[in-house]
């Protein structure tokens, strides 16, 4: 397993609240989903989304870019990614 | 309402031709729309709003379109998904003539659109341009056989242009090792037989078998057909390597283009290379005939094309419009102009390089993505 620390010291805490597991979903499912599951969460928790889409990769630091949500780590295993994503608006 | 699509070949055709008005709406990333997008004489009107923006923001991003309604609206993105999901929010909002590009970025990026040259003395002569990458390959049938002169990875298009037209593919001419681009010679040679020709400048450490090329050598077809005289002008690269065919086309690869010259530092040896290309231009660009027709392996920009859109001049048309570049009289200069207007090229060049070598395997997935994206192979920084 490949793991990337992201973000800063601050959101070492990565107990995610609520899982979304967006595996075989295809663009734009998996923005679509987490941009509506952030929102079920408390601003300072996480969410993990786990994905298999290669287009997540980019797209989902764009979408955290775009709406000022924090991807704080990543962690990569064959084709699957998970998002480890702290709402902070 | 179902949202429509469109191919890749009739946005081509609305792109060159003109004659039908529309906005395209690329909904892919700033970052990927930044690093490659669509491009032609006729699109007038185009506009990148992320389809992240529509999931977070529909309202706010339908109001930035700025299209009236009855007007018609093309979608790009990266597949099908993104352009389906923010074509049905416009039919929603009023937007009547909405349709989403098939198979998303990737079919303009592979995308070859066949024009013919000249048909003259038995033999028929076609560029193949490459709009996504900017590129040109070249066919020329005689009788039943045909030549390709420096193909992209999508052999089959190769195949299926020379059955269409009786032939079967014979040669594949490699101008030079091409750094930004996938060359489909190899696969061409699987799955006809086809032999590859290339100048041992560029390909001795290639991995497969090929034809290595002679300055001054003549090829020509099984039943005569016009000759196709090799010139070895390196610069670009040092195997670069010119076919004359008929004596009155030059494919010119990427030594001489309508606008600017091929980058003679895209091997890591700018001052040598620059060396090597002046001494082209001036022992052999020099003595070639004005009334020559220079078929380039690249464009900058649809300005070089004529006007049936065939990217096409005459050698003395280009030594003028290049006079900045053709007109340097001493080496020294000549180096400082390459030198003054380098640029870092793609990471992605050295590993292309490698697989048209046939020194580095990757897979098909692996290929499109790193095939994908305009080229920058010529000095002029006009980019930049």
């Amino acid at each position: 397993m490949r793991t990337e620390e992201g973000g800063n010291k601050m959101s070492d805490d990565t107990n995610a609240v609520k899982i979304l597991d967006l595996k075989g979903l295809a663009c734009p499912m998996p923005v679509v989903k987490v941009s509506k599951g952030i929102k079920e969460i408390e601003v300072g928790q996480v969410l993990q989304a786990v994905t298999s889409d290669p287009g997540a990769l980019t797209d989902f630091p764009a979408w955290a870019n775009t709406t000022g949500n924090e991807i704080i780590k990543t962690e990569t295993e064959g084709k699957e990614t998970s998002f480890f994503i702290k709402r902070i608006v | 309402m179902e949202v429509q699509s469109y191919r890749a070949e009739e946005l081509f055709d609305w792109v060159t031709q003109g004659g039908h008005d529309f906005t395209l709406l690329d909904v892919r990333n700033n970052e990927e729309f930044g690093r490659f997008k669509v491009e032609g004489p006729h699109l007038s009107k185009m506009v990148n709003i992320p389809y992240i923006e529509f999931i977070e923001n529909e309202e706010a991003s339908v109001d930035r379109l700025q299209v009236p309604k009855e007007e018609r609206i093309r979608i790009v993105c990266a597949k099908e998904g993104s352009a389906k999901y923010v074509g049905e929010i416009l039919l929603n909002n009023g937007w009547e003539d909405v349709r989403i590009l098939e198979k998303g970025i990737k079919s303009w990026g592979n995308l070859l659109t066949p024009k013919l040259v000249a048909s003259q003395n038995g033999y028929a002569l076609y560029q193949f341009i490459r709009p996504g990458k900017a590129s040109c390959s070249y066919g020329l049938i005689y009788e039943d056989e045909m030549v390709v002169f420096d193909p992209s990875r999508n052999a089959q298009f190769y195949q299926d242009f020379a059955n269409e037209h009786g032939a079967g593919i014979i040669k594949t001419f490699e101008t030079h090792l091409q750094a930004d681009y996938i060359s489909g010679s190899k696969l061409i040679h699987s799955d006809t037989g086809a032999q590859i020709v290339g100048h041992q400048g560029d390909f001795k450490d290639a991995v497969f078998e090929y034809k290595s090329v002679n300055d001054q050598e003549i090829f020509q077809f099984s039943k005569g057909g016009p000759e196709i005289q090799a010139i070895h002008t390196p610069g670009h690269t040092p195997g670069s390597t010119s076919y004359l065919i008929d004596n009155k086309f030059l494919v010119s690869g990427d030594t001489v283009f309508v606008l600017s010259i091929g980058r003679p530092d895209l091997g890591g040896m700018a001052e040598e290379w620059s060396k090597l290309l002046y001494k082209t231009i001036r022992t052999k660009i020099a003595d070639m005939n004005d009334d020559l027709l220079i078929l380039p392996g690249h464009y900058l920009d649809w300005s070089e094309a004529n006007p049936e859109k065939v990217i096409v001049d005459t050698m003395g048309s280009i030594k003028t419009k290049n006079a900045d570049i053709y007109g340097i009289a001493e080496e020294n200069d000549f180096v400082r102009f390459i030198k003054d207007n380098m640029r870092k090229q793609p990471d992605v060049y050295g590993e292309i390089r490698k697989v048209n070598a046939g020194i580095l395997e990757v897979d098909d997935e692996e290929q499109e993505i790193m095939d994908l994206g305009k080229n920058e192979c010529a000095a002029s920084m006009y980019g930049k």
